[in-house]
C-alpha cells in the first residue's frame, strides 16, 4: 500500500500517568490495536521536562520509572482521525501532535519523488525487533545500507510496545519478543534517502516505512540553513507549530556531560515549553561505522534523539541554544507541525491541520 | 522460629521498603543536585536507626524485626551502587566518588552516633 496522505500522530506523556487506574501507555496502545493501526510504537525517554518544567531522567533509580514517554502512530489520513476521537476521549495530560507523512506499507513501490521532499527527508523503518535481514538484525542492516547509500545518519529506537500492519505487538518479561516494533529513523538529502528506500525493497520481506519532510539545519557541527522561519499562524488563522530534532551521542560531552543532558538542561532553563530524549541502540553519523554501546566500556556510545515542538517563535530561541552547543557535533533537523495540543487542566491549541507553503 | 515472627518480617520488611520509597521520592522530586541526595539520606539515616537500636541492646526477634527486617529492607546498597554508575556513565566523575565516600563516611559517622546516644 502506498498512501500519500497519511498522518502521524504522537502524544508524549509521563509513563506513570494513569486513566482509571490503568497506565495511560497501555490505554493508547490499546487504542491504536483496535483500530489495526498499520504502525504504532510506545518509546520510552531517558530524560526531558514538559510544560512544569520538572526534569524527568533516569539517573536515579526511584525516579526513573516516571519517565517522558512518546507514542507513535502511522496510518491513513481517515484511520488517525477515527482513532483521534478515542484517544481525545481519555482525560489526561500530555501533549499530542499531528503531522503529515507518507507510507509505504507491506510492499515498497517506486513512486516519482515528490517535490516536498527533494530538500532533505525523514525515513523512518518500523522493524521487529528481532527481525532479520540480509543474515544479520534487520536494524543492523539497515543501518548499514543507509550508510552505503551516503544517508547523513541513522538511530534506532527500541519499542516496548506497538503495532506493526496491524497487529499487536507487545513486549513482555518472559517473551522472545521478536516482533514488537522499533523504528529506525534516518535523514538525508531527497535522492540519497530514495536511493536507500529502493534498495531496501530487496531487504525487508515486508516493510512499513514512513517519508517525511525535513530540513537539515546542522550536520556534524556544520551550519547549513536556520530553521524555517514559519508565521504563527497559517492564512486560515490557524496556529502552526515547528519540531526540533537533534541527533547525538551519548559519547560525544558539552559541559562535562553527555551533549543532550547539557541540551535538555539549558532548554530547560529557558521558556522551552519542553523536550523529550529518547536513547537509541544503534546508529550512525557522517562517516563513521554504524555502532551501539561496547562491552564493559563505562562511556556509552548509544545514539540520542532529542526532540522539541513549540510555537516558531520560540523554536527559534531554541535553535539558538542548540546551535550554541552543537559546534562540533550533532545532526539538527527542523520541520512543520501543523497541530499541536496541550492536554491538562488548560487545554492550548488544536488539532485542526493548519497549511502553510514554504 | 515461630510464623508470627515470619510473618513480622515480611510485614515490616514491606513498611521499611514503602518508607524508603516516599522518602527517597520526596526528596529526589525537589532536588535539582547531581548528588542522589534521597539514597544518600535514606542510607545515612537508616545507619543511625540501626547503631541507635544496637546501643538499646535489644535482644532476639526484636533486634531481627527492627534490625534486619525494617531497616534492611529501608536501606539500599544496590541503589547506591547503581546510581553511583550511572553517575560516572554520564561523566560525573566528581560526583560519583563524592557519592561513594560522602556516603562511606556520614553512614559510619551517623551508626556510631546512633549507638552512642
Amino acid at each position: 500500500m502506498v498512501a500519500a496522505d497519511c498522518l502521524k500522530l504522537t502524544t508524549y506523556f509521563g509513563e506513570r500517568d494513569r486513566v482509571d487506574g490503568r497506565l495511560l501507555g497501555d490505554a493508547l496502545l490499546d487504542i491504536y490495536a483496535a483500530h489495526r493501526l498499520q504502525a504504532s510504537v510506545l518509546l520510552r525517554g531517558t530524560v526531558g521536562f514538559g510544560r512544569a518544567h520538572q526534569l524527568h531522567t533516569d539517573r536515579l533509580l526511584s525516579l526513573s520509572e516516571d519517565l517522558p514517554v512518546v507514542s507513535v502512530a502511522v496510518d491513513r489520513r481517515d484511520r488517525i482521525d477515527a482513532a483521534l476521537q478515542d484517544v481525545l476521549a481519555v482525560k489526561r495530560r500530555g501533549l499530542v501532535t499531528l503531522e503529515r507523512a507518507r507510507m509505504q506499507a507491506g510492499a515498497l513501490a517506486a513512486e516519482p519523488w515528490p517535490e516536498t521532499l527533494a530538500e532533505a527527508t525523514k525515513l523512518t523503518f518500523y522493524v521487529g525487533r528481532h527481525e532479520r535481514a540480509g543474515g544479520q538484525p534487520a536494524f543492523v542492516a539497515l543501518c548499514e545500507l543507509l550508510q552505503s547509500c551516503g544517508v547523513a545518519g541513522a538511530a534506532v529506537l527500541l519499542g516496548v510496545d506497538g503495532t506493526r500492519l496491524g497487529e499487536r505487538r507487545r513486549a513482555a518479561f518472559f517473551s522472545a519478543n521478536t516482533a514488537v516494533p522499533m523504528m529506525v529513523i534516518a535523514v538525508g538529502s531527497g535522492d540519497r534517502i530514495s536511493d536507500a528506500l529502493t534498495a531496501s525493497a530487496e531487504l525487508l520481506t515486508a516493510p512499513l516505512v514512513t517519508l517525511e519532510r525535513v530540513q537539515v539545519c546542522k550536520r556534524d557541527g556544520h551550519g547549513l540553513a536556520t530553521p524555517h522561519a514559519l508565521p504563527g499562524v497559517d492564512e486560515h488563522g490557524l496556529a502552526l507549530w515547528q519540531k526540533l530534532m537533534v541527533h547525538t551521542s551519548e559519547a560525544t560531552s558539552a559541559a562535562g556531560q553527555p551533549l543532550h543532558l547539557e541540551i535538555v538542561r539549558r532548554l530547560r532553563a529557558s521558556d522551552v515549553a519542553g523536550a523529550t530524549s529518547l536513547r537509541g541502540i544503534w546508529g550512525f553519523h557522517g562517516a563513521r561505522p554504524p555502532h551501539g554501546d561496547r562491552f564493559l566500556s563505562l562511556r556509552r556510545h548509544v545514539p540520542v534523539v532529542t526532540t522539541v515542538v513549540d510555537t516558531p517563535e520560540r523554536i527559534g530561541r531554541a535553535f539558538e541554544i542548540i546551535d550554541a552547543l552543537t559546534h562540533e557535533h550533532g545532526l539538527v533537523t527542523s520541520e512543520m507541525v501543523p497541530a499541536v495540543q496541550a492536554l491538562g487542566d488548560a487545554r492550548h491549541g488544536g488539532l485542526r491541520l493548519a497549511r502553510h507553503h514554504y | 522460629m515461630s510464623a508470627w515472627v515470619w510473618a513480622g518480617v515480611a510485614l515490616l520488611g514491606g513498611a521499611g521498603a514503602v518508607a524508603r520509597f516516599v522518602i527517597d521520592s520526596l526528596i529526589s522530586v525537589r532536588s535539582d543536585q547531581a548528588l542522589p541526595l534521597g539514597t544518600l539520606i535514606v542510607n545515612v539515616s537508616g545507619a543511625f536507626v540501626l547503631g541507635l537500636l544496637t546501643g538499646l541492646n535489644l535482644m532476639g526477634n526484636t533486634l531481627l524485626l527492627v534490625g534486619t527486617a525494617t531497616i534492611g529492607a529501608y536501606t539500599t546498597f544496590s541503589t547506591w551502587m547503581l546510581e553511583t554508575h550511572r553517575l560516572a556513565e554520564d561523566r560525573a566523575h566528581r560526583v560519583a566518588v563524592v557519592n561513594v565516600v560522602l556516603s562511606l563516611v556520614a553512614g559510619l559517622v551517623a551508626a556510631a552516633l546512633g549507638r552512642a546516644i
